[in-house]
């Protein structure tokens, strides 16, 4: 026995579930110039100037320099190429979740007992900034979806002005060092993702910019290398990148994430509020009290809803916190958490996502990766999945937030003391749950995009829901209006989508 | 956090007769058995290397009851098993304490050398083969409430015991051990730096050595020791996170132990630390031996 486990102790190797081969796209998308924009005016808003012709003196010196690197590529070279092969929309999804997960801790409190505030001009400090919260992750997520899938639009409209082939394609003395198919070369797609996403990642995760910009320039070397692209195809793609960047961090300086915090005078107003109403206000349970996160973000903007749309879609009113139900409801929550089985206890833990982690709706980007990678969507199309989904998921943020705070209704560990999580308990108010919210939309969307798979999205919707109320840190009613409420916002998502010329 | 100071709890609670890490083994043909009881707390704990108190937490305990065997195949080899009930609460903040079956631990114990050294006493050389496996399903991704890592455990431990004729006693042994992945109920994890996307968790080997002096006389048995425990990579608890199943635990204890007539009281206390807490830990517990 003893010698049987000291085999298995050699067994210490990990299995990775995300691994990306690399792109052979299915479809060129070469119609994808004239889908619809979300931000920009249209694909002609930033103009894309004519390339040099194939067979000018300039062209003819890049296609040189590319033979040059290729006939001395070092294995670090190669293993760049191998890396970005696997698409760079897919990629970059893996890197911001890896930045939100980076990001995503609270401020520790001050020997004062107060909790400073992430400083975004000060972002190397502690607390860190930022703190990549729910809310804030799901808008850092769709930020970069929205500005990528813009940007690429932009790019596959000019690349089909143009028509110049890759470099390996015009060149039989060049090597094609990952799959390079009939997608014109100018603009470079990868140049135009490192340029919109470096620029977009600089105001979302300010302290990474050095590692950001460094994988950015790895992105559009391997372009480079692998004979996919040519130095001027890099160049105008690096540029319309920025370009497009300008927009969206232009749209991100004014959408109201900067006031999302509050301050004191909001704080005491929203228990007032409650307290006027004869509720019991929502109180912070952690020690010392930290304030509310974010009370502010359902006035932050949404991407596909007016302001109206927001407060029409809310759903009704939490049950009284001196009602029946609500005793009801809070006496579930104990008696749940103080009977789990093993298997509720694991959905629990599956679905926590709490402090630490990618947050909800990198869970749910996480799910979608693998379905756009298996359905190998060219890097438009991959974009345009990541942009609906996670608009869904921001907006479901803000419309969930609003309600939240409308209500500032209290977690069951404050109407019941003797409650205690098997997660972390989030400093926010309980009406309706985030992550039900958040992975409905999601559910919504994904069905959309992958049909075959809906029942698979929807029983995921359900166990991530229902692990809230296993974790002892939502009622039943939170998990089944948030359920709704997060569908309804979905669905304008899918709306657009069905719209948006991509079918 | 909690299953490396445990370790050494139980390994410092020892049988009369034999623990794993002394130069003792039990004589041929005779069980020693028993239970030990620990009471374990800090409010204390480094996050890295931050010493911090959480206002959340409050104060950690973690009680155990130990079952413990030792059994003499022959006068040179002796087998040990223990196996804990563990129970963790924390006196402030929502979290809810876990409680469970944690670890088997099975070990052989082989003297390699028993022999007179000067005219004073007698030097002996251990070697240990322990295999500890999770001898129930819990969960490890709550930390610190969770009641240990779930990892399969192998350690290859070496010995050296002076006995002299007057009673007193020193003793040295130093330990490297294996660690099999964990597997959690997610499907990524932030640790030491980077995202991984997978629900396995590589766990780095741990090094640890305890130095011991005391004095045994009859049925009166009084160690005192120094126990350092070094775990071989991991990372950092990040500032304002919870507790990560690899992180690096490091710790440097003291402890004392009174054991007479098959009754044992023990105390012991971290006194420096890396991702784990600044326990205090109490034991008591009996043991008797019987030949078969």
């Amino acid at each position: 026995m003893v010698l049987s486990l000291a085999v298995a102790a050699c067994d210490n190797t990990i299995t990775f579930s995300e691994l990306l081969p690399p792109l052979e796209a299915a479809s060129l998308d070469s119609s994808a110039g004239s889908w619809q924009m979300i931000v920009l005016s249209g694909p002609t808003q930033f103009t894309v100037a004519a390339p040099a012709a194939d067979t000018s003196a300039a062209y003819t010196a890049e296609l040189a320099a590319i033979k040059a690197t290729q006939s001395k590529l070092t294995a670090a070279q190669r293993q760049v190429i191998d890396y970005w092969a696997a698409g760079g929309v897919l990629r970059w999804n893996q890197i911001v979740r890896g930045l939100v997960a980076r990001y995503n801790l609270p401020p520790a409190p001050r020997s004062d007992g107060t909790y400073p505030v992430p400083d975004p001009e000060n972002p190397f400090a502690d607390p860190q900034f930022p703190f990549a919260n729910p809310p804030y992750a799901s808008r850092a997520y769709s930020y970069v979806a929205v500005a990528q899938y813009e940007a690429l639009k932009t790019a596959w409209y000019w690349k089909y002005q143009y028509h110049r082939a890759s470099p390996a394609r015009l060149d039989n003395t060049i090597q094609a060092l990952m799959p390079i198919g009939d997608l014109p070369a100018y603009p470079s797609e990868d140049a135009v993702l490192s340029g919109v996403t470096v620029e977009m990642l600089r105001v979302l995760f300010p302290a990474a910019v050095e590692e950001i910009t460094q994988r950015a320039a790895e992105q559009r070397n391997a372009a480079l290398w692998s004979g996919k692209a040519a130095a001027s195809d890099i160049a105008a793609g690096l540029a319309l990148g920025k370009s497009v960047a300008a927009v969206l961090v232009a749209r991100a300086g004014g959408d109201g994430m900067r006031t999302a915090g509050g301050n004191p005078a909001l704080w005491q107003a929203l228990k007032d509020s409650a307290v006027a109403r004869g509720e019991i206000p929502w109180i912070s349970q952690e020690s010392p009290p930290r304030p509310p996160m974010l009370p502010n973000f359902g006035l932050v903007q949404a991407w596909l809803m007016t302001p109206t749309e927001v407060t029409a879609e809310r759903p009704l009113a939490p049950p009284s916190t001196s009602s029946p139900q609500m005793q009801q409801e809070v006496a579930e929550v104990k008696h749940t958490v103080d009977h789990l089985s093993g298997a509720q206890l694991a959905i629990a833990y599956k679905w926590n996502d709490g402090a630490g982690t990618y947050a909800p709706p990198g869970h749910w980007n996480d799910i979608a990766a693998e379905y756009i990678r298996d359905a190998q969507m060219s890097e438009v199309r991959a974009a345009r999945a990541f942009a609906l989904l996670n608009m869904a998921m921001h907006d479901a943020a803000v419309g969930c937030w609003g309600v939240k705070f409308l209500y500032f209704n209290p977690r069951p560990v404050q109407l019941d003391p003797s409650i205690k999580t098997v997660i972390g308990l989030p400093n926010f108010p309980a009406y309706p749950s985030g992550h039900s919210t958040y992975s409905a939309s999601a559910a919504v969307v994904l069905s959309y995009l992958f049909p075959p798979a809906a029942a698979d999205f929807e029983a995921m919707k359900e166990e991530a829901s229902i692990s809230r109320l296993y974790g002892a840190i939502h009622y039943r009613s939170d998990i089944e209006r948030g359920k709704e409420h997060g569908a309804r916002i979905g669905g304008y998502a899918v709306r657009f989508g069905q719209g948006d010329g991509a079918n | 956090m909690r299953r490396v100071l445990l370790l050494v709890t139980l390994s410092a609670a020892p049988l009369g007769a034999q623990t794993i890490d002394d130069g003792l083994l039990m004589p041929r043909r005779t069980l020693g058995t028993g239970v030990v009881y620990a009471h374990d707390s800090w409010s204390q704990y480094w996050e890295g290397t931050l010493k911090r108190d959480n206002a959340n937490i409050g104060t950690l305990t973690t009680q155990s009851v130990t079952w413990m065997a030792g059994y003499g195949v022959t006068d040179r080899l002796s087998v040990i098993a223990m196996l804990p009930y563990v129970r963790t609460s924390a006196s402030q903040g929502p979290l809810h304490g876990m409680d469970g079956v944690q670890d088997i631990t099975l070990a052989i114990k082989y003297q390699l050398l028993a022999t007179p050294l000067t005219d004073r006493g007698t030097l002996r050389a251990m070697v240990v083969a322990v295999a500890g496996i999770p001898a129930s399903n819990y969960v490890p991704d709550f930390l610190p409430l969770s009641i240990g890592l779930a990892s399969r455990q192998f350690s290859g431990r070496f010995t050296l015991n002076f006995q002299a004729h007057q009673g007193w006693f020193l003793n040295g042994s130093a330990a490297h051990t294996w660690r099999t992945k964990v597997t959690l109920d997610r499907p990524a994890y932030y640790t030491n730096g980077q995202l991984y996307l997978s629900n396995e968790v590589a766990m780095p080997d741990v090094f640890d050595y305890t130095v011991t002096a005391g004095y045994e006389r009859g049925r009166l048995c009084v160690p005192i020791s120094l126990s350092q425990q070094r775990t071989l990579g991991g990372g950092d608890i990040r500032r304002q996170d919870m507790p990560f199943v690899s992180n690096r635990m490091d710790f440097v204890k003291v402890g004392g132990l009174v054991m007479y007539r098959g009754v044992r009281l023990g105390m012991s206390r971290v006194v420096n630390g890396r991702n784990v807490g600044q326990a205090t830990t109490f034991t008591g517990g009996f043991l008797y031996a019987f030949s078969l």
